[in-house]
């Protein structure tokens, strides 16, 4: 109990929670451009935390690749976020460029949006409904090998929330890298 | 010719023995059965993994710290979160840094019943250390990158 307090005092404060609703925040393109969440929301929104150089997050990319072809033409928008400040812009954009990534990734100066969320991991993702409200948080899938997948968690969701039902699992646990946080001094 | 029979049938052992890594795999009860055996001791458990670079970087550093506390009574227990096709890499990985025993994998049924069970607290991100008093009591989870004098500063309290 003691080590879980200790933990949880460790942790950033989240702000946005499962059933919340998301209120605005603000990204940067990978040229420095400042870009509003508010712009980037749709009918249904995944927020996906993602890494250049996590072997995790990299086993997925073509998996969030074949998400956004199968989903984009349903409404679906992606917000894909790279949080580690270990990993600056210009990396972020050859990354994406070399993996034929057809979706934008921004970045989260500071990681204030990884902590406003509470993301933890990369791959992280969390799924918000038509209202803002987040509906389903966790893996993409249950299997970093494609091979071994049982549970398409965030298939699942989407196509729960494109079809007006509710989302179940609605939160699943997260693996992957650890999210490279800036060391804050307060 | 007899000769190099001899030779090869002295050799395909060994050479079968190093291509094939002893593999503990752990699920929660071998987990439990970890911890309880290690009472008397103070046990400071790695979950790592060799796509983990923090990991990496890490993993010999504790090693060179269980050396200065074994005395104390400090025992170090490495725990792989690779998967079946990394379990090679991370067997060399062990042995180059001078860790001994087996494989210790993590291969629950359940990943998630087994990462709350060892720290209801803990998503299961690596690196992640547990520190265990002697009683067997867990007093400590570090999860993320190491703060090193922080570990080291928490050990020589329950040592």
């Amino acid at each position: 109990m003691a080590a879980a307090a200790l933990w949880a005092a460790s942790l950033p404060a989240q702000e946005f929670t499962l059933g919340s609703k998301v209120g605005d925040f603000g990204l940067r393109d990978v040229k420095g451009a400042p870009v509003a969440f508010e712009k980037l929301k749709g009918r249904v929104t995944v927020i996906g935390f993602i890494a250049t150089q996590c072997p995790i997050s990299n086993d997925y990319n073509e998996r969030m690749k074949a998400l956004y072809t199968d989903y984009s033409p349903r409404g679906v928008r992606f917000v894909f976020i790279n949080s580690n400040h270990t990993e600056p812009a210009a990396e972020v954009e050859e990354h994406a460029g070399k993996n034929g990534f057809p979706f934008p990734v921004y970045k989260d100066d500071n990681n204030v949006v990884a902590d406003r969320f509470g993301a933890q991991l990369t791959p992280e993702v969390f799924v918000l409904d038509a209202g803002g409200v987040i509906r389903y948080h966790g893996a993409i899938d249950d299997s970093r090998v494609a091979a071994r997948i049982k549970a398409h968690h965030l298939r699942k969701s989407l196509d729960a929330l494109l079809a007006g039902q509710s989302v179940a699992p609605a939160d699943t646990r997260a693996f992957g890298c650890t999210i490279k946080r800036v060391k804050k001094t307060s | 010719m007899k000769r190099r029979s001899l030779l090869a049938l002295l050799w395909t052992p060994a050479t079968a023995l190093r291509a094939q890594p002893r593999v503990a795999p752990l699920n929660e009860a071998g987990y439990r059965k970890l911890v309880t055996a290690g009472r008397g001791q103070v046990l400071l458990v790695d979950f790592w993994a060799t796509w983990c670079q923090p990991c990496r970087a890490e993993l010999p550093l504790l090693v060179r710290l269980e050396a200065k506390y074994r005395g104390q009574g400090l025992k170090l227990v490495t725990i792989s979160c690779d998967e079946p096709e990394q379990e090679g890499d991370a067997a060399r990985f062990l042995r180059q840094h001078g860790v001994p025993g087996p494989l210790r994998i993590k291969r629950p049924a359940n990943d998630d019943q087994f990462i709350s069970s060892v720290d209801a607290a803990w998503s299961g991100a690596l690196p992640a250390l547990f520190l265990y008093d002697r009683l067997g009591r867990r007093v400590r989870s570090l999860i993320g990158e190491t703060d090193m004098a922080a570990l080291e500063a928490a050990l020589r309290k329950v040592l």
